[in-house]
């Protein structure tokens, strides 16, 4: 096995729990990542959701959006698994299952919006859930291009200095950024329109560490 | 001479440009959905032109993947634009009163014969043509139920395989219905999606 070149990025190595090629690999930087998306999946199992007031113009109405327990059920759940799936992805030291985690973290900032009754809301995770899919080719043929240049998907062995094609690193920084962050923000704060605060805080979270982390493994293969 | 997979490649990002196209200028929500799926096969496209083992084995979580995003938006389409009503007049033809046993039998045992992956979707198929033609309501639990116990089956083969590593023969044969078994359940659970409370 050769030795941990990813250091420079992420901190020291602090643990590592090798699978045959594939390391799993602990450095600060990880650590700290995973840490945030454990402590806000905490936060949406313990909390209660919000209630979004909505003030009519012009007049002194005032409208109080209500979760129905089975809405919070299935919201709760789908933000503990986007959390898991957060999680996931900040250790993961497999390149192609870093792609895995981030789309299913995709799928599930769908599902905590998917049982709004709210057509905006719908409406803007139909859009997202679009763009999301379709990222996933990028995100894939990444993965697959580096697999196919390099041999292997080991973020460990390809820190050595494998050579990883700057086309694999554009495609896999083009995956995530279609399954969760910036240059769709307009139907991400649509999303936000869904009540229910702890839940829809992890959408941004993960996507958020999702970008962090593959930052780390772009710097690093 | 320009090696094989530049030119496999060059092939699927044509497929890919040319479906990225299609969505860009498709206004329809639900042509827009269909076209998804199209750029979704062809990154598994991507995958597959590795051409090793190991592309084969990441082409299933990718199509898995690809499937549960298209089954969800699926689900948030037909909540968008309210498609709630189950139709009360289906497509009827009378063979369908007389044929779903035989040919469902037909294929489940046919799938027995292939087993593994591509005989669990033989006797899906069964399964599916069945679920179609008799309704559907009941079995959805028991699907469930069939397809965790398969699922047990198959960690419990893969336990076997590294644990006693001489039953390989034994836990071949587990692993082997069992994944039969699961990927039929998950055939047929296409079969029960018409919308209504279990959808």
């Amino acid at each position: 096995m050769p030795e941990f070149t990813g250091g420079a990025i992420g901190g020291d190595l602090l643990a590592a729990v090798p699978f045959g090629d594939i390391v799993n690999y602990i450095t600060p930087l990880t650590a700290s990542l995973f840490v945030v998306a454990l402590l806000f999946t905490v936060f949406a199992i313990i909390s209660r959701p919000e209630k979004q007031l909505d003030i009519v113009f012009g007049t002194e109405a005032i409208y109080t959006k209500e979760v129905t327990p089975d809405e919070l059920r299935f919201r709760r759940f789908m933000a503990v698994a986007c959390g898991i799936a957060t999680m996931g992805a900040m250790v993961s030291g497999d390149i192609f299952n870093f792609t895995l985690f981030v789309s299913l973290i995709g799928i599930t900032i769908i599902g905590i919006v998917a049982a709004v009754k709210n057509q905006h809301v719908l409406n803007a995770a139909f859009q997202y859930g679009i763009v999301a899919m379709t990222a996933t080719v990028p995100l894939f043929a990444g993965a697959a291009i580096t697999l196919a240049t390099t041999g292997t998907l080991s973020i460990w062995e390809l820190s050595a200095g494998a050579g990883v094609p700057l086309i694999a690193k554009l495609l896999l920084l083009l995956g995530v950024m279609g399954e969760g962050i910036a240059p769709f923000y307009a139907a991400k704060t649509e999303l936000f329109r869904a009540p229910g605060a702890p839940y829809v805080i992890l959408i941004h979270v993960s996507s958020l560490l999702m970008f962090l982390r593959v930052v780390e493994i772009l710097l690093a293969v | 001479m320009i090696h094989e997979y530049t030119i496999g490649l060059a092939v699927a990002f044509t497929g890919i440009a040319v479906a990225f196209l299609a969505l860009a200028r498709e206004r329809d929500d639900l042509h827009r959905l269909l076209l998804t799926d199209l750029a979704e096969i062809l990154s598994l496209a991507v995958i597959a032109l590795v051409g090793t083992d190991l592309a084969e084995a990441l082409i299933l979580p990718g199509l898995v993947v690809g499937i549960s995003e298209l089954m969800a938006l699926s689900e948030i389409y037909l909540k968008k634009e309210k498609l709630y009503d189950e139709p009360k007049e289906r497509v009827h033809f009378e063979v369908m009163d007389t044929a779903p046993g035989i040919l469902a039998a037909a294929l489940v045992v046919y799938g027995l014969v292939l087993s593994g992956f591509s005989g669990g979707v033989v006797a899906g198929l069964g399964v599916v043509f069945w679920f179609l033609c008799k309704g559907h309501r009941e079995q959805f639990e028991l699907l469930e139920t069939v397809s965790g116990y398969a699922w047990a089956a198959w960690i419990g083969a893969f336990l076997v395989f590294m644990f006693l590593p001489q039953y390989w023969f034994f836990a071949v044969m587990i692993a082997g219905s069992a994944v039969l078994v699961k990927v039929m359940t998950k055939m047929s659970l296409l079969g029960t999606m018409r919308g209504g409370q279990n959808a």
